[in-house]
């Protein structure tokens, strides 16, 4: 995408963030608070999908382990946001290296069902260490507090989330465009390749996994500021799945996409629950359509036309 | 006191006592209507728990509108779909309550997501009744605003089957099998509370909801020999297990409980036969079974309200009485909280108030502590083919301590 396409895009968007709850109910606020979260942990799954070429089906796995740490920490400690949010980063990053550093020898089909299995264990986790996650009780989340005030509603937590939101796909894109980001790619399109020209392909894998895990939690502790519940039915495979949607529809590869299709996805999956006996033929049309029309993602598609590169 | 000052407070009380009752009215109500916020799934694949009970709740709106509503209000009803999915409840309630409007919530099928709204809700302070959720997470500890389990709450359906089992089978051992999910929680709590009372004993297998081999389970259950099996699970895992039963020669009553027999005669297929049903029993919480005399009025309604609908095969679906207990409620709430409707008198009237509604197996009926409205079962003997009500009605005991 041209520089000034790009900076004008942004412009527009940082507009819409500001403007949304100026103008919004708190109805509206919720789904942006929503789909912001998505965006992050649509960025994270690009990381590791997107960019390193390694299918990993786990995300909802570090999502969860976000939101419970950020909760957990929240509701014990009362400490100030971003610091549960941070927390949530650091569990998931941290257990996103060792299942990095597990799944190193895996490519492919056996990479996938090693990481759905990862998924699955977690959520049976979430389920059964009731103590510490409530288990099928289910956990209410205290709300956030900022320097000492509590942060109880959508509009509270708006500014916090949005935020974190163009932080992290700040930090998405210059990971992207460092040699570490060239790294992911040059995994994605060649290991052999890579490792010939020097790339430390093994820590780059594990970094890919590390980075997709912290986003992924950091999303889980945006969610935890704004919401106060959270069950472990909410972090099964449809949501992992759900977010590879959102990617592929938003164009492999591209953090643009990444983050248009987390928000034209949400949003019509919001638009769609007003129209109940249809939402799933439409849901499966738009699927179908982009499938064949725009495999490679209409977004990814539209920033080619404007001029684009595949990682912007 | 000038004059010009005399002027100006005199304009400002009156100001202040023309707009005060206006500034005080709680959203969703004007002379002449009440708006209620309707919600539950309508969709995907857990849309049966939802599509028809709020099929019913609207038709019996519909009545109360055609009988003239309620103080001189008509009853204004905005449906969402919930997807049976924690994040699109939260968004269906937000939606309903600060884009619509409404004066109270009538909805929830599922008791997982329902819980999701819990703390949205009180904290708004809007009266929620849910529709069809057992929803005892939500319920206990209570709250002034969430009332729920017009269906039946799964403190109740643990609680009632463990009395059955020992007052009318006289089982002095009894093998309970659960889920290990939030219902299994909740249903055990209870029948280990009636347990105790009735000086049976449990041997507790917790199942989870998606198993497909339940040979040790059932090994482990057969093992203890058990004078009774009594199942608190979701249908299929019911069908397996009952199926299992007969393969390893278990003769012993076995008894389903409300969470599993949504459709018998697709159970009897499941388990091969009416051969695997010889000693079996089924737990009900309406007033008698679906489509039984006392219940007609209820599916003549239906007919009336959703002639193509109810053309259709499976349809009414078999939750689709829930809805109108739940409507009922509203309703006589609504009623008593009088004229001068506000969301505070509501929750008033509904701490105390009791409904025969006429469809379930007992009153709905609230408490200071008690927040779930129908505790009462009866229960069919089912050999496959025909269905035979045993005498009497088992209420739960268990009651909610803090």
């Amino acid at each position: 995408m041209s520089r000034p396409v790009a900076a004008l895009l942004v412009l527009v968007c940082l507009a819409v963030l500001a403007a949304v709850p100026l103008f919004g109910s708190g109805y509206i606020v919720y789904i942006a608070n929503l789909l912001l979260v998505f965006v992050v942990l649509c960025l994270g799954l690009h990381i590791v999908i997107g960019e390193t070429g390694q299918f990993a089906l786990a995300h909802a796995a570090f999502y969860g382990i976000g939101i419970y740490t950020a909760a957990l920490v929240g509701n014990a400690y009362a400490l100030p946001f971003p610091l549960p949010v941070l927390a949530g980063g650091l569990v998931a990053g941290v257990i996103g290296v060792v299942l990095g550093a597990a799944a190193l020898r895996m490519r492919d089909i056996y990479l996938a069902l090693a990481t759905f299995a990862f998924g699955e264990a977690m959520q049976w986790v979430f389920l059964n260490w009731t103590v510490v996650t409530g288990g099928p009780n289910g956990l209410s989340i205290s709300p956030a507090t900022f320097f000492g005030i509590a942060i109880v509603n959508d509009k509270e937590a708006y500014p916090f989330v949005a935020a974190l939101a163009v932080l992290m796909a700040a930090v998405t894109l210059v990971i992207s465009r460092s040699r570490l980001g060239r790294s992911f790619r040059a995994v994605r399109d060649s290991e052999i390749a890579a490792m010939a020209m020097g790339v430390p392909v093994r820590r780059t894998k594990v970094t890919a996994f590390a980075l997709s895990a912290v986003l992924a939690g950091v999303a889980g502790g945006m969610f935890a500021t704004f919401s106060t519940f959270i069950h472990p039915d909410s972090l099964g495979f449809q949501t992992t799945i759900l977010v590879l949607t959102m990617i592929v529809v938003g164009g492999l590869g591209s953090i643009f996409g990444a983050v248009s299709g987390a928000i034209f996805f949400g949003l019509v999956s919001e638009l769609l629950r007003q129209a109940p006996q249809f939402q799933e033929i439409i849901y499966g049309l738009i699927l179908m359509v982009f499938m064949m029309y725009a495999p490679r993602g209409l977004f990814a598609a539209a920033a080619a036309k404007l001029g684009g590169n595949r990682h912007g | 006191m000038s004059k010009w000052n005399a002027i100006v407070v005199g304009a400002l009380a009156s100001l202040a006592l023309a707009t005060g009752p206006a500034m005080a009215q709680d959203p969703g109500v004007t002379d002449t209507s009440v708006k209620i916020g309707i919600f539950a799934p309508l969709s995907g694949p857990a849309m049966a728990y939802g599509f028809d009970v709020v099929n019913a709740a609207k038709m019996y709106y519909d009545k109360v509108n055609a009988d003239g509503g309620i103080n001189g209000r008509k009853i204004e009803y905005t449906v969402e779909d919930t997807r049976c999915n924690a994040n699109d409840l939260v968004a269906a309630v937000k939606k309903l309550v600060e884009q619509d409007n409404v004066f109270l919530l009538n909805g929830g099928s599922c008791s997982a997501a329902t819980m999701a709204a819990k703390d949205y809700v009180v904290r708004n302070k809007i009266p929620m009744l849910m529709l069809n959720a057992s929803g005892d997470g939500a319920l206990y500890p209570p709250t002034d605003y969430i009332y729920g389990a017009f269906s039946i709450s799964q403190h109740a359906a643990g609680g009632s089957v463990i009395q059955f089992a020992a007052e009318q089978l006289k089982a002095k051992k009894i093998a309970y099998v659960n889920h290990d999910d939030a219902y299994g929680s909740w249903n055990l709590e209870a029948a280990k509370f009636m347990a105790e009372k009735t000086g049976t004993e449990l041997a507790v297998e917790s199942i989870n909801p998606t198993i497909t081999d339940v040979t040790a389970p059932m090994l482990k259950l057969k093992a203890a020999n058990p004078d009774a099996l009594v199942l608190l699970t979701y249908a299929r895992p019911a069908a397996l297990i009952i199926k299992k039963a007969r393969e390893l020669g278990f003769d012993k009553p076995i008894v389903l409980t409300v969470t599993g027999t949504a459709n018998l005669g697709q159970l009897v297929d499941n388990v091969g036969g009416p051969d695997a049903l010889k000693n079996f029993y089924t737990q009900e919480v309406l007033a008698d079974v679906p489509g039984g005399p006392k219940l007609q009025w209820v599916y003549d309604m239906y007919k009336k309200a959703y002639p193509e609908l109810a053309a259709k095969p499976d349809h009414p679906q078999a939750y689709m009485p829930y809805g109108v207990a739940s409507a009922m409620t509203v309703v006589e709430a609504l009623k008593a909280a009088g004229k001068d409707l506000t969301r505070e008198k509501v929750v008033e009237v509904l701490k105390t108030l009791k409904v025969d509604t006429k469809v379930m197996a007992g009153p709905i009926e609230f408490g200071p502590t008690d927040r779930a409205g129908q505790e009462s079962t009866i229960y069919m003997k089912f050999d496959g083919k025909t269905t035979t009500r045993i005498p009497g009605v088992y209420t739960n005991l268990w009651q909610y301590k803090g």
